[in-house]
């Protein structure tokens, strides 16, 4: 139980540590937000623990130098820590000569995983940033103010006003991310080549540690010769992994003046299909009534096909199958219920 | 118009635009009782029904992608069990009109409606349709064998 309630307060333990700082014109590098929480808490101040952290070859490259990389990563102790800056908007009286008080602050995001899931930190490093960024980067300032303003030993109204400030907006940056971890390890985990030895390690220790991967199937399914791919830091991929059906309902609707049942189905694959039949069918008192069956010789690859059949009256549950004709297997089984047309259709 | 400057396919949902104003110049001319809220993106699409086969078939220019003609067959089972083929809303781009687009259309149709296993063919053609044309059909075998009449019930 315990664990559980742990699981869903950090979907990311044990898979990722996130890490948040900034760049103090007088102290450094510095620590704005480490998750999980608590060992912003525990271990901001190890100097072992932070090592990789404070001394990541981010920090010594310029925001436009990094541009040209997309992200930076240090391998140690079988973690990679994949590293992005980024400058953010500041309206903070700074302690340099020479810096104003619009001077932007110059933000790192450090994200640390174990080498066996490495292969999925590109994309989650890049929509960490764009969501943090995104939604923060007019507050990132206040966040150091607090952090500054927490070790003030006098506390005045107005520090304790920033202090109040910066720990809603603490509060909202964990929402966030918790929110980011969640769906980015438990469904959205976008990966091109699944028979990869390092997607499937991926896989393997995402099932290990209790994420659900195993609807995970490649989703285009296009047989190319290569699976050879240019890396570009700048174009993610679009491929979610998830179960490809070779044909798929596009639409069911029930034709106004002539009540009949109008169901509209893609060929979703790139091959020709041939010799189908699709059957539509209703249960009766246990037994099963044809209402249509029609015989399809050949499916051009991403066509649609209309198929129309009467609805008997009474009944609101049909049955639509594409059978291949030769092996007689059932290539898609779907229930269609008229009653809750236009709401979900139930899968068979 | 050579017949190796047009392609034959079937529709595809991309064709709608293109269909629908094709359908509008044919309505204004022919008054087919043409409901553009009826037409959807769909409509076009290969069907199935119990008795009834429908193919929209599209002629598109090979050099520009332009859709220059369209029309529809179907394949309808009679009460005598016989399945006959019929040739629906056979529609040539106004400016294309005269240059063998139809007749290139309909050769394929024909060659369609007879792979289905249909035992004729048939036009059903508008009341005042010019004659020069009926002779030009007679000319590829059609022949005028009814004549429909119509009584078209008032929308309520």
């Amino acid at each position: 139980m315990g664990d559980l309630k742990k699981k869903l307060e950090h979907p990311c333990e044990g898979l990722s540590d996130i890490y948040l700082m900034y760049f103090d014109e007088a102290r450094g590098h510095i620590p704005l937000f480490i998750f999980p929480e608590d060992k912003f808490t525990k271990l901001r101040e190890n100097r072992t623990f932070m090592r990789p952290i404070k001394y990541h070859p981010i920090w010594f490259l310029t925001v436009d130098e990094q541009e040209a990389l997309d992200h930076v990563d240090l391998e140690f102790k079988g973690y990679v820590f994949f590293g992005k800056k980024f400058l953010a908007k500041s309206n903070r009286i700074k302690r340099r000569a020479g810096m104003e008080d619009d001077t932007p602050e110059t933000i790192i995001i450090i994200v640390s995983l174990p080498n066996d899931i490495e292969i999925f930190g590109d994309n989650f490093i890049r929509l960490l940033v764009e969501r943090i960024k995104e939604q923060f980067s007019d507050k990132l300032y206040k966040l150091i103010e607090y952090e500054i303003s927490k070790i003030e030993v006098i506390k005045t109204p107005k520090i304790k006003q920033i202090i109040k400030e910066g720990e809603k907006i603490k509060k909202e940056l964990n929402d966030l991310i918790t929110k980011i971890c969640r769906e980015y390890f438990s469904s959205v985990i976008q990966q091109t080549d699944i028979s990869s030895i390092k997607q499937q390690k991926a896989l393997s220790y995402l099932a290990l540690k209790g994420i659900d991967v195993s609807h995970l199937i490649s989703n285009e399914g296009s047989s190319t010769f290569s699976n050879v791919k240019l890396f570009d830091p700048s174009k993610r991929s679009n491929e979610s992994l998830r179960l490809k059906l070779p044909f798929v309902i596009s639409n069911i609707e029930i034709t106004p003046n002539s009540h009949e049942l109008e169901i509209i189905v893609l060929n979703n694959t790139d091959d020709e299909k041939q010799d189908l039949n699709v059957k539509i069918t209703h249960v009766t008192e246990f037994f099963e009534k044809e209402v249509m069956n029609q015989h399809v010789d050949l499916w051009f690859p991403k066509e649609e096909l209309v198929f129309i059949s009467p609805i008997t009256p009474q009944v609101n549950e049909y049955l639509f199958f594409i059978i291949d004709q030769e092996t007689n297997r059932r290539i898609l089984s779907q229930k269609i219920d008229i009653s809750t047309l236009g709401k979900k259709e139930e899968k068979i | 118009m050579d017949k190796d400057e047009i392609i034959i396919r079937n529709y595809r949902t991309s064709d709608y635009e293109a269909t629908l104003e094709i359908l509008r110049q044919l309505d204004k001319n022919f008054h087919i009782g043409l409901k553009e809220d009826q037409w959807k993106q769909s409509s076009g699409l290969r069907q199935f029904k119990p008795n009834l086969k429908r193919i929209t078939l599209i002629a598109e220019l090979k050099s520009t992608n332009e859709v220059v003609g369209m029309g529809m067959i179907e394949a309808v089972k009679n009460p005598l069990g016989q399945y006959i083929g019929y040739l629906n809303n056979w529609a040539t781009k106004q400016e294309y009109i005269g240059l063998q687009v139809g007749k290139i259309l309909a050769k394929r149709a024909i060659k369609i409606l007879r792979s289905w296993g249909c035992e004729a063919v048939r036009i059903i053609v508008a009341w005042g349709f010019p004659e020069k044309i009926l002779e030009v059909f007679e000319e590829t075998g059609f022949k005028p064998i009814q004549i429909v009449l119509e009584n078209k019930f008032e929308s309520e």
